[in-house]
């Protein structure tokens, strides 16, 4: 186990490599530029031509990549060049990191508490009204875009909403259900954070969902699930004891996966919510052509995604005994 | 000796979107306490489905026990409720499975599995049921069975797999042990061990065996009745020794052709049964191996002949079984 870690780290900075060059040689080569960006549109051209040498724009691809990396590996990601002007990068990530962790894990926790128990239900209803109805939510939750939700959902589960009996002519209000982050975001324990996490968690509870069912249905029709109802198990012993460890197996891999997806953030829901965050900060990046914020990014995602999969193998191990054993 | 299980008019069928599947019609057997009865037929003849049907361990829907009853002393299995049904499988009847390759739960370890059923039916104590175990695997002769109980399936062979499969099948110390073809998925060696640790087991506890089989060469040292199955019927029904010395279904004489034999020439070919089953879906009016039969009549297109006596304890359902008796030719005694 220890060897395959091993092999498996030591695939970690080359794929680094080519990740880096790539995300640099777009953002090089890309439309744009930072210097224009700072200066706006009637910068007289020879102040923006200063400016560029003076960053060392100026200079051939693989100068400014090689000088990027150096710099990288003494834990300097460069500063940022527009909006948030000579922060340093590493500092304006760390800031705005654990918001976005906070709003992940919520919608990872969300979409498991929702998604896992829908997909049993299904899969041990197949067919039946019940299955339809869970399916039909899932795919109206993948469908539905989050731009759309944004708006909707807030408008329904954050807003006071009057009506008038008009044969009584009396009124009377509901809501708001669910506080807003606007403003300021307070972290994991805010009830502020379920709006948010649950627009992020409906993709989760998708591919948990049909995970689930296909699991339980596949499983349901195998041997030793006949073999257990032989024995005279109970049916719910046979669900939770026979049927159920085999169908989580596929659902630990997915989550182990998802783990990589908690430095990303959401462009949509964190700006939208205003959520302090990196996926704020990666969209002010893109949108000013800020190289090195988004050079970070990039890079942190990659690796966190590395080692998620790498996780994900690990515990593969743990929960299937086959594999643990070879 | 007294009946312990009577099949009377068993029918199940599978509704199918390409239509009903009539799987089994009609069967009837009894197996008497302590007796091995063997079923035998080709793949799709209805012999996994009729026991099946007996522990109600048929998927419902598709499919559906259709009609007929099964007394397990005295009690209609087919009427009681789940929870009698649950006192009784793998507690009174219990069963194993053809392929122990995938008849074992991957992710628990064997200890567990065999476990299980002493906790629910003899109300044993997890250290009780482990000790149980225990002798449990050294009965089916699984070496140092005390290091083996917390391995997973995987880590035994077919062979060994099938005999913890017997193992937490005689767990209970069931009355009657189903065998549904369990050594089909075996090589030829182990299949020989299976039967034997079977055989000798069936002694030692006493217990009436069902062996399901497509090979009659398996079952001939096995059983005491054998009941030969062709399209969801039973055909024909007599003692091992009948079956094997005086055949007179044609199906029974085409299975016996097919089987070599030790004592025939070297050069002896086999015969195979020309034709395939009948459609289940849509069942033929007359006799079902209509055909592919060498000995069919007129009579036999459009009318199914029901079971008649052809000896002693010897049934049969052709018409034509006397002509088939004169002209089959030598069968010879084993």
């Amino acid at each position: 186990m220890a060897a395959f870690v091993i092999r498996r780290l030591v695939w970690l900075p080359i794929l680094l490599f080519f990740v880096s060059v790539i995300t640099f040689a777009l953002g090089l080569y890309g439309p744009g530029d930072p210097v224009q960006v700072m200066l706006g549109m009637h910068a007289n051209p020879e102040t923006i031509e200063r400016l560029r040498h003076e960053y060392g724009f100026d200079q051939p691809f693989y100068i400014q990549y090689l000088n990027y990396v150096a710099n990288a590996l003494q834990g300097n990601f460069g500063y940022s060049l527009v909006k948030y002007r000579d922060q340093p990068v590493g500092v304006l990530i760390a800031e705005k990191l654990p918001a976005t962790i906070q709003l992940n894990l919520v919608a990872i926790l969300l979409g498991c508490a929702i998604g896992v128990p829908l997909g049993l239900v299904a899969g041990l209803k197949r067919d039946t009204w019940l299955d339809l109805v869970v399916r039909g939510i899932v795919v109206a939750g993948i469908s539905f875009p989050i731009i759309f939700l944004n708006p909707v959902l807030t408008f329904i589960f954050s807003r006071r909403h009057e009506f008038t009996l008009a044969a009584t002519n009396f009124t009377f209000s509901i809501g708001p259900f669910l506080p807003m982050v606007q403003g300021h975001w307070d972290g994991l324990f805010s009830p502020k954070i379920i709006l948010p996490a649950f627009i992020e968690s409906l993709g989760v509870i998708a591919v948990l969902t049909r995970q689930m069912r296909a699991g339980m249905i596949e499983v349901l029709s195998e041997d030793y699930i006949r073999t257990a109802r032989a024995k005279g198990l109970r049916e719910r012993v046979v669900v939770v004891r026979h049927a159920m460890r085999n169908a989580l197996i596929p659902i630990a891999t997915i989550l182990g996966l998802m783990l990589g997806g908690l430095v990303a953030g959401s462009f949509l829901v964190e700006n939208w919510f205003d959520v302090p965050g990196v996926g704020q900060l990666a969209f002010d990046a893109l949108i000013s052509r800020d190289y090195y914020v988004i050079m970070a990014l990039t890079l942190l995602i990659a690796v966190a995604y590395i080692l998620a999969n790498l996780f994900v193998d690990v515990l593969y191990g743990f929960l299937d005994p086959r594999i643990r054993q070879s | 000796m007294a009946t312990l299980l009577e099949v009377k008019d068993l029918r199940t069928e599978f509704h199918t979107q390409d239509g009903v599947v009539h799987a089994v019609n009609g069967v009837s057997f009894a197996v008497d306490e302590g007796e091995t009865l063997g079923l035998v037929g080709e793949s799709g003849c209805g012999k996994s489905v009729s026991v099946l049907s007996v522990m109600r361990l048929i998927p419902i829907p598709p499919g559906k026990i259709a009609g007929g009853q099964v007394l397990f002393q005295g009690r209609d299995l087919l009427a009681v409720d789940d929870e009698e049904i649950r006192s009784v499988r793998g507690n009174k009847i219990a069963m194993v499975f053809q392929d122990p390759m995938t008849s074992l739960n991957p992710v628990l370890t064997i200890g567990t599995q065999i476990s299980e059923a002493l906790e629910l039916h003899l109300g044993m104590t997890k250290e009780q049921a482990r000790k149980r175990s225990v002798e449990l695997l050294k009965m089916v002769g699984i070496p140092e069975a005390e290091n083996r109980l917390d391995d997973y399936p995987h880590q035994f062979s077919g062979g060994m797999r099938q005999r913890v499969m017997i193992a937490m099948a005689l767990s209970c110390s069931p009355q009657l042990l189903i065998a549904d073809e369990p050594t089909t998925a075996l090589d030829v060696t182990i299949q020989a061990q299976i039967v034997d640790i079977v055989k000798r087991l069936k002694r030692e506890l006493g217990m009436a065996v069902i062996w399901i089989t497509h090979d009659l060469g398996v079952i001939a040292g096995l059983a005491d009745r054998i009941n030969v199955m062709y399209a969801g019927f039973v055909i024909e029904s007599a003692s091992n020794k009948e079956i094997f010395a005086n055949p007179v279904h044609p199906y029974t004489l085409g299975l016996l052709g097919s089987i070599p034999r030790l004592d025939e020439a070297h050069k002896a070919k086999l015969t195979p049964i020309e034709g395939l089953p009948p459609d289940l879906i849509e069942m033929p009016k007359g006799c079902p191996f209509y055909d592919r039969c060498r000995f069919r009549a007129e009579r036999c297109a459009s009318e199914n002949p029901p079971l008649e006596l052809a000896g002693v304890r010897h049934w049969v359902a052709c018409w034509n079984w006397q002509d088939v008796q004169k002209k089959r030719g030598p069968v010879g005694v084993r």
